[in-house]
């Protein structure tokens, strides 16, 4: 090696050595002498805002007393970055998640038991309502902690139930009324009214469309009394999920599939002006509590009511929970500290405080009165009394969940297009779901015998 | 210039970057990935050797053929239009007329355009009710204009549509191939009376091939790994009845949301061996009709 390479490596190389050296730093406002926690969300905007107001002040309080600093960070795709990151040794101190990956993220062993951690630091678990409890448990142990829960209900047009000739005080007990309701609802105009081909839909009633607000594709079973997971099965091909295949169909027959299509084609972003339910367009719909809060930006003068989603039987009023959780990834390399930070977050007036923020309801049995009162959703008591229901049910707890809830998209997109016979494909779905669990179970006796050799069979999952 | 051990030494270290890069960031994780491919492997607990199983539940995976099917219709579909439409934009855009640099830039915009907001853009465009493509085609008396993004019969077309958007890069190694094929040859065809039609059948066809095949073969590498704007226009859906759910999203899905990071790695190795293979063929094939001047 010459002096004249020796002499272009040190110009080359002193800048990049000098870069990694003394280059930028992240977190220059962390307080010397303080612990950093590693928060990952997938927050922003206002809901992200509400959660940084939170972590700022258990920084300047708690934190400051315990020499700790949370480092909040919005992401996208959190539960994949979470895993992958736990996957590589690194994961954050700690991670809000959607709560449907507690089963298969508990099961991979991704995330730190909490029982333990909760009882040392006096967490009064049965202040909250057991379905959000037990959405996070998996296998009887508690791996996550509940973060913002919400129920789903069905909102309703009451001006559009007047123009219709609808009681607006009296919305659909029964699935079956709900699709009159809806037919009653639905509008058509025509620019050709000779031609009976011409008909398009203006107002549509109601739909489930995954295409038009709907992330709940997999849901309407259950309105039937059709569980999906029964512990150790997926149990799809039953009577409640013919029944609510029977039922979609026969809303959509009546109002042309065609046109009900060309109708979910029209849908904007669900938060903006163009959500055909605030523009209007959309009389009934299955949503979240959140909703009033783009009612208020933008449509503040719609007149809507909110009811329970109707059940074929009125007596067991299925009602859909779900929520974001705060869970310890496996690895984490500050489990207590940062459990000072869950401690703090799950103190009643601080997790109200964030719930009211965001639109949700408060995981608590009993919500504060201010909780109730300065909620942006005038019908939140209603949200609360159904995550008190017996029959509120959650995510199926699979461990395979994802791939299930993949097949029952295709299983319903497929049907709202009139593209397979029903029957043959409920069995087919379930046919391909039930190799999906079951190549999931011989893969986790496989591994079982390798780390300890015990009898196979041991059940995955739990029951719903 | 000096050889020896000294010199070998020298050289590899600056070298070291590209081969560490490749041996650390390539060679390593694809061999790794090879191994994978013959176990089960969650991510989070050991990879469980399970010798050809992945392979053979490839054969027998609706999804898989599915996906393996909507890939090949896009591949034989869209490139042969794309190459056919880029090459006579090419052609156009080489004539000398006012206003040339501006029809030029005008073609490659929409390549800088970022992929996300060009779906989001066709998104609209193809909106059935208020989209520009059905406003005109109901103006132009269709009644029922076609429901581009959720029928499953145009799918696929609104995809391919969406597609030749993103033709601005191969319109400009056209264009530099248009710039490579001798003048005298044209002056020669014009002096022997050939039309315009047959010097561009004759002279430009043959002395833009080897661009043709290049971009060809880019075509098939890029249609093999088409992704976002499916994933995009589709708002993370497979499309109606799957029709845009193409390998790559398949092989994204079982990696990252069912996490089998075996079975994902057994379609990855399978989707090169269809490339390498789509590519020797084309290679094959193509050897009469390419043509490398002083060849």
């Amino acid at each position: 090696m010459n002096v004249r390479s020796i002499i272009l490596g040190f110009v080359l190389g002193l800048p990049a050595v000098g870069l990694l050296v003394f280059g930028p730093r992240g977190r220059p406002d962390v307080p010397p002498d303080r612990t950093v926690i590693r928060y990952w969300e997938k927050w922003t905007g206002v809901e992200g805002a509400a959660m940084q107001r939170i972590v700022d002040r258990f920084n300047a309080t708690v934190g400051a007393e315990h020499g700790l600093w949370v480092d909040y960070q919005a992401l996208g795709d959190v539960d994949r970055r979470m895993l992958i990151a736990t996957a590589g040794g690194d994961p954050p101190d700690v991670a809000g998640l959607p709560d449907r990956f507690v089963p298969p993220y508990a099961d991979q062993g991704a995330l730190h038991p909490l029982d333990d951690l909760a009882t040392e630091f006096g967490l009064d678990l049965a202040a909250f309502k057991p379905i959000w409890l037990d959405i996070c448990r998996f296998d009887g142990t508690l791996y996550a902690l509940p973060s913002t829960p919400y129920t789903i209900a069905l909102y309703y047009n009451r001006q559009l139930f007047r123009d219709a000739g609808l009681d607006p005080d009296r919305p659909p007990r029964t699935p079956a009324e709900l699709n009159e309701y809806a037919r009653r609802l639905t509008r058509m105009t025509a620019n050709n009214p000779q031609d009976p081909n011409d008909a398009r839909i203006v107002q549509l009633g109601f739909t489930v469309s995954p295409a038009m607000l709907g992330w709940w594709h997999w849901v309407w079973p259950y309105f039937f009394d059709g569980p999906l997971w029964d512990g150790r099965h997926f149990t799809l091909d039953a009577p409640g999920t013919h029944a609510a295949l029977a039922w979609i169909r026969e809303l959509r027959a009546a109002l042309g599939n065609e046109r009900v299509l060309q109708f979910e084609g029209t849908a904007g972003a669900i938060e903006s002006a163009q959500n055909p339910f605030l523009s209007g367009r959309l009389a009934m719909v299955f949503q979240g509590p959140w909703l009033a809060n783009w009612a208020r930006v933008y449509a503040p003068d719609l007149d809507y009511g909110v009811a329970r989603f109707p059940s074929v039987d009125p007596e067991r009023p299925h009602v859909f929970a779900s929520m974001d959780v705060l869970v310890i990834p496996a690895g984490a390399r500050r489990p207590r500290e940062a459990m000072i930070f869950l401690a703090y977050l799950l103190r009643q007036d601080v997790m109200e405080e964030l719930c009211q923020a965001h639109g949700k309801v408060s995981p608590y049995r009993t919500p504060r009165p201010e909780f109730l009162a300065g909620h942006p959703n005038p019908h939140i008591r209603l949200f609360d009394e159904l995550a008190a229901s017996p029959y509120a049910f959650g995510y199926p707890k699979m461990p395979t969940w994802a791939e299930a809830w993949a097949e029952l998209l295709y299983l319903l997109e497929t049907l709202l297009r009139d593209a397979r016979d029903p029957a043959e494909a409920v069995r087919a779905t379930q046919a391909k779901v039930d190799g999906v669990v079951d190549h999931y179970e011989r893969m986790a006796d496989r591994r079982r015998q390798q780390e300890s050799p015990r009898p196979p069979g041991a059940s995955h999952g739990e029951s719903p | 210039m000096r050889s020896g051990p000294q010199s070998l030494l020298t050289g590899l270290l600056w070298t070291a970057p590209w081969w560490l890069g490749f041996l650390l960031l390539l060679a390593g994780p694809m061999a790794l990935s090879l191994y994978i491919s013959f176990c089960d492997y969650p991510l989070l607990q050991p990879p469980v050797f399970v010798g050809g199983a992945n392979y053979a539940q490839l054969a027998g995976d609706p999804v898989f053929h599915k996906a393996i099917a909507n890939t090949i219709v896009y591949a034989a579909l869209a490139i042969p239009i794309g190459t056919a439409f880029a090459v006579l934009l090419a052609v156009l855009l080489n004539q000398r007329v006012r206003g040339q640099a501006l029809f030029r830039a005008c073609v490659f915009v929409p390549t800088i355009v970022p992929l996300v907001a060009a779906g989001v853009i066709w998104m609209w465009l193809l909106n059935p009710e208020y989209g520009l493509l059905n406003t005109g085609l109901r103006a132009a008396g269709m009644t029922n204009p076609p429901l581009w993004l959720e029928s499953p019969r145009w799918a696929m077309a609104s995809l391919i549509l969406v597609s030749l958007w993103f033709l601005g890069s191969p319109i400009m190694i056209y264009l530099a191939g248009l710039q490579e094929i001798p003048e005298e040859l044209y002056e020669a065809a014009t002096l022997d009376g050939a039309s315009a039609g047959r010097r561009f059948w004759h002279v430009t066809l043959p002395g833009l091939s080897p661009v043709i095949l290049f971009n060809v073969v880019v075509g098939i590498i890029a249609a093999w790994q088409v992704f976002a704007l499916p994933y995009v226009m589709w708002r993370t859906r497979p499309g109606p009845d799957r029709a845009t759910y193409f390998y790559t999203m398949y092989l994204f899905d079982n990696a990252f949301n069912y996490l089998k990071m075996g079975y994902a790695s057994a379609m990855a190795w399978v989707q090169l061996l269809i490339i390498l293979g789509l590519t020797a063929l084309v290679f094959v094939v193509s050897r009469r009709a390419v043509h490398y001047r002083g060849a």
